[in-house]
């Protein structure tokens, strides 16, 4: 299982429910709001593998409607190195 | 999905947020002993409503000041206003950067007239970690801040923050913030903030903080700079700027860097603009 975690060098900053994270020291800021924000939040309380079920159940979308569009965003992030995927044995052993 | 590239307006508090963590990276990396200050480093204790600053503060252990400069630079800071030309004290250089805003860096606090490394270090004796966007920042302990904003509230007059840290502290507060006044050799400024300043009459820093604190002609504060300078290197050091053109005041006025001719220009309204301040003052000697 995929548990995703935030970089040591990424910042990360939650303003009434609008997420701001930024590559440090040097940015850019990227603005995530509405649905991206509630994303990036299930992302990290969970594992990757049936992340696209809690949002389906969340948001009360068919999970094979949502499954490819949440796997795309979480492929940018990561591509982006604003998340950083790791085992979860390694997470849960620190 | 994500569209890093469009502008999107990020708010002033979570850019100065992001903007210490991305300062403190800098400074982790570079193995710099930064202090974070005033602003939204204030403990909420002593912070004046949701008042968080227009920009980030930092003070530097003094030996490690040219280091930060040049791995700020590296990042992408840009020199705003130097330690010269910044302010009369010669305290603090502004660096602008296009994501994270402006960064003021101390590499010592005004009014405070210990050794800096020595008032650093007692200035940190108490700090403990704010933690910004998740990276931890250090900043001085309670009474250390206050002291900073009482400090600060001399200059600018900052009614707020000077009633919360000061006026209305408790007498135990009060007596520990006095006792780090002493320690650090500012009572001088303390005392343009609080009361008292014409105690200190014959000091030779009195008649810069009666300026700051009151207001007074340029001219005058230039002679008020010269009187304080504690060394006679440091005196001959600011008489010989008198004459100089502050040209990024002037880059700053025009929002562009000047011209060659539009320094020159500079270089003579400026005895001009000081004989305007000499008559007025004058003027206002014989009412």
């Amino acid at each position: 299982m995929t548990r995703l975690v935030v970089p040591d060098d990424v910042g990360v900053e939650v303003v009434d429910g609008i997420v701001y994270v930024a590559h440090l020291p040097d940015g850019p800021i990227a603005v995530l709001d509405g649905i991206a924000a509630f994303i990036w939040g299930e992302a990290l309380a969970g594992e990757r593998e049936d992340l696209p079920s809690r949002v389906s159940t969340a948001t009360s979308r068919p999970v094979q409607e949502i499954a490819e569009a949440v796997s795309e965003f979480i492929d940018d992030l990561l591509r982006r190195g604003l998340m950083l995927a790791r085992s979860s044995d390694a997470v849960a052993a620190g | 999905m994500l569209d890093a590239d469009s502008e999107v307006p990020v708010p002033l508090g979570v850019r100065l947020t992001l903007g210490r963590a991305a300062v403190q990276t800098i400074a982790d990396r570079a193995g710099v002993e930064v202090l974070h200050i005033k602003g939204n480093a204030v403990d909420p204790e002593l912070r004046v409503a949701t008042a968080i600053g227009t920009d980030i503060d930092i003070l530097v252990e003094p030996s490690d000041v040219a280091l930060l400069d040049r791995e700020l630079k590296r990042h992408g800071w840009r020199t705003y206003s130097t330690f010269v030309w910044g302010s009369p004290f010669g305290h603090a250089q502004t660096y602008a950067h296009d994501v994270w805003g402006y960064v003021d860096l101390h590499r010592f606090f005004p009014g405070i007239r210990l050794d800096p490394a020595r008032a650093f270090a007692l200035l940190g004796r108490a700090s403990h970690q704010m933690v910004f966007a998740g990276t931890p920042c250090r900043v001085p302990g309670v009474v250390e801040q206050a002291a900073i904003l009482v400090l600060n509230a001399a200059r600018g007059g900052d009614g707020p923050d000077l009633r919360r840290v000061w006026q209305d502290a408790e007498p135990e507060r009060r007596r520990e913030i006095e006792g780090l006044i002493d320690a650090l050799d500012a009572r001088v400024a303390f005392s343009a903030a609080t009361g008292g300043l014409e105690a200190y009459r014959d000091e030779r820093d009195y008649r810069l903080w009666k300026v700051v604190s009151e207001g007074g002609s340029r001219s005058a504060e230039w002679r008020a700079r010269v009187r304080a300078a504690p060394t006679l290197q440091q005196r001959l050091r600011i008489i010989a700027r008198v004459p100089l053109v502050n040209v990024e005041h002037l880059s700053h006025r025009l929002g562009r860097q000047p011209t060659r001719g539009e320094i020159v220009a500079e270089f003579f309204a400026r005895p001009a603009r000081a004989l305007g301040d000499m008559r007025r003052s004058r003027a206002r000697g014989r009412r």
